[in-house]
């Protein structure tokens, strides 16, 4: 069973005459452990798929679902949109976005403590985590004194704390040089494959697309399906 | 996690500063309740601490603090005679400034009959009571002033016998209380070269009247000032005496103004102390809706500081009590952090302070209250801004 089921998304922003499709409507899925890449040019609707996946912006029309169970179709079913995310989704984005007053260890932390665990374990378990990203040696560190790398590994810890099944993330390699860049490749790759996580990448980062199990190409809100070949 | 206080520790010299700052404003408000209600308690102080029932003044006056009352000193007489008075004093008051411990110093003296009669002082901290008919004075400590202590008064050399605390009058200046001659004596004493000169001038103006050299002189007398007069007469009733019908008896038969001791204190507080009180009471106002601005800008210049985090929080799904309570526990530490030192502030102040400062606990506890609700409104506007902030903010490059 898929991790996310995406059956004919759209998005439609203001009405009438003024009305925009965003995306037009949109049908994919991504299984667990599989690494899919999304590719466009600015505004062509990759961050407003995101937006609609992880219910911040509600999608017009579509269905949603997330491993067999429906979250959304054609309105909100019932769920708590911002618990869906923080048990479902892990979100990594390109500037990190690291709250600059916790240390690395805490920044981890806290979304497992927002998400009921306690204190204790929560600092044990981000401990932990640090370590499997290699980055246990900087776990009391604030976030302004690590370098670009060693953020985005804070921040890939902090998205995969609640160990959510869908990790969507947002040009994670954007800031970041090639040798970091293919570094992170490899460690979302490494997350896929051992905690069976969806992993959906938006870049523009063609130097990355090698490593990706799928590559989804979206202009003007439509989403084809592309091989790596297409992509050169 | 308590993100509040994870922030504060990251960044707590920009908060004791910010602490400081917010302090320094509230002690200035502290300050200010202090100066309005030390300016009533001033104004009121005498009439409070005269152990009086009725004040007994010039007919058609508002005295004797309010304006000048003149009494001729006899007219005590009459009105210990009216029925319902167990006892009636004479009392002078006026305003003087003289050279005591090396620097001028404005007082008001209070002259009064020492021997036994009312508008003494209450009580006296150090030393004793005036118990010579002359030449003795009890003066506040505010003037400097020990028992021992010699002071000039006109041509007069005073003993301090005795010192008060915290008498004053209604400007805030200390009082110098001296027997009634002796209160009479310096107010009128003139000096002798001034008597002889102000002698020949009436001397010359009768002459020029067409009066005989013979007849000036006899009339020069009546030209002099009458220093034997009074400003008010202070009146104890005597048991079971109503005090309407004792001030209306006075008022139709012996033609003064009568005032109990309720009524002087309003016409104080709406005479002479209304206009400073209302001035002190516009800039409280002011200072308190200036506080609570400031106050509100820095909490709603915390929360824009930290806005993309908050944002990151929503987006990971952070319920909106996180966010509530991150803002909600700075605006409280700061607001509370910020009276605490502005109270201390307001503790080191005070003594040194030229003016009297009279602080009502129920007034602070009021401040503190407005402060509050000043600080938990700016947090909710903060909480307002932060809860309309949308998640996809985050994701902005």
């Amino acid at each position: 069973m898929p991790v996310l089921e995406v059956d004919k998304v759209s998005m439609t922003f203001g009405q009438g005459e003024l009305a925009v499709q965003a995306l037009k409507p949109t049908t994919f899925s991504v299984e667990g452990g599989e690494l899919a890449a999304l590719l466009g040019p600015s505004g062509s609707g990759k961050s407003t798929l995101l937006l609609a996946i992880s219910l911040i912006l509600e999608p017009t029309t579509g269905r949603i679902a997330m491993d067999g169970r429906e979250i959304y179709n054609d309105g909100p079913c019932g769920i708590d949109e911002r618990a869906y995310r923080r048990q479902n989704i892990g979100f990594i984005f390109q500037q990190h976005n690291l709250i600059p007053f916790l240390t690395a260890r805490e920044n981890v932390a806290l979304v497992m403590q927002i998400n009921g665990v306690g204190r204790r374990e929560a600092g044990r378990r981000a401990r932990e985590l640090l370590g499997y990203l290699e980055i246990a040696h900087r776990a009391d560190s604030l976030p302004a004194n690590l370098s670009g790398g060693e953020q985005q590994r804070v921040a890939i810890g902090r998205a995969l704390a609640n160990e959510p099944r869908l990790v969507l993330a947002d040009e994670p390699t954007a800031a970041l040089d090639t040798e970091r860049g293919m570094k992170v490749m490899a460690l979302l790759r490494k997350i896929a494959r051992e905690r069976q996580s969806a992993v959906i990448t938006v870049t523009h980062d063609h130097r990355m697309i090698e490593g990706f199990d799928t590559v989804y190409h979206l202009d003007d809100g439509r989403l084809t399906k592309t091989t790596h070949a297409d992509t050169h | 996690m308590d993100l509040a206080l994870k922030d504060i520790r990251r960044h707590l010299g920009k908060f004791i500063a910010t602490i400081a700052g917010v302090a320094m404003l509230l002690s200035i408000v502290l300050v200010m309740n202090g100066i309005y209600q030390g300016n009533i308690a001033d104004g009121i102080w005498l009439i409070e601490n005269t152990a009086t029932d009725l004040w007994v003044v010039e007919r058609g006056r508002g005295g004797p603090f309010n304006e000048s009352s003149r009494m001729p000193l006899d007219s005590y007489k009459s009105i210990a005679a009216t029925p319902g008075v167990a006892r009636a004093s004479p009392l002078v008051l006026y305003t003087a400034q003289r050279e005591i411990g090396g620097s001028s110093q404005q007082f008001t003296v209070v002259g009064y009959d020492v021997f036994g009669g009312l508008g003494g002082p209450g009580r006296v901290v150090r030393g004793r009571v005036i118990a010579a008919p002359h030449y003795e004075m009890i003066a506040d400590q505010k003037l400097g002033l020990e028992p021992g202590g010699g002071v000039t008064l006109g041509t007069h050399a005073y003993t301090v016998v005795g010192v008060t605390q915290g008498a004053v009058d209604s400007a805030g200046n200390p009082l110098v209380y001296l027997s009634l001659p002796d209160a009479q004596e310096v107010q009128f004493q003139q000096d002798n070269r001034a008597l002889v000169a102000a002698r020949a001038a009436n001397l010359k103006r009768l002459e020029r009247a067409g009066y005989s050299s013979e007849q000036a002189t006899r009339l020069l007398p009546f030209l002099a000032s009458n220093s034997d007069t009074v400003n008010a007469v202070l009146v104890r009733l005597a048991p079971g005496a109503d005090g309407e019908s004792v001030a209306r008896h006075m008022r139709d038969w012996l033609y003064f103004n009568v005032y109990s001791t309720d009524e002087e204190r309003r016409l104080m507080l709406e005479g002479r102390l209304s206009k400073m009180s209302a001035v002190l009471g516009l800039f409280r106002v002011l200072l308190v809706l200036v506080s609570i601005v400031i106050i509100a800008l820095i909490v709603y210049v915390l929360t824009i500081e930290k806005i993309r985090s908050i944002a990151t929080l929503k987006l990971i799904g952070a319920p909106n009590w996180v966010i509530v309570r991150l803002i909600m526990e700075q605006s409280l530490a700061l607001t509370l952090a910020s009276f605490a030192v502005a109270y201390g502030l307001r503790e080191l102040i005070a003594p040194g302070f030229p003016r009297t400062l009279a602080f009502l606990a129920e007034e602070t506890a009021a401040t503190f209250a407005v402060m509050l609700a000043g600080g938990v409104l700016a947090s909710l506007m903060a909480i307002w801004h932060a809860l309309r902030t949308p998640p996809q903010l985050a994701l902005g490059g």
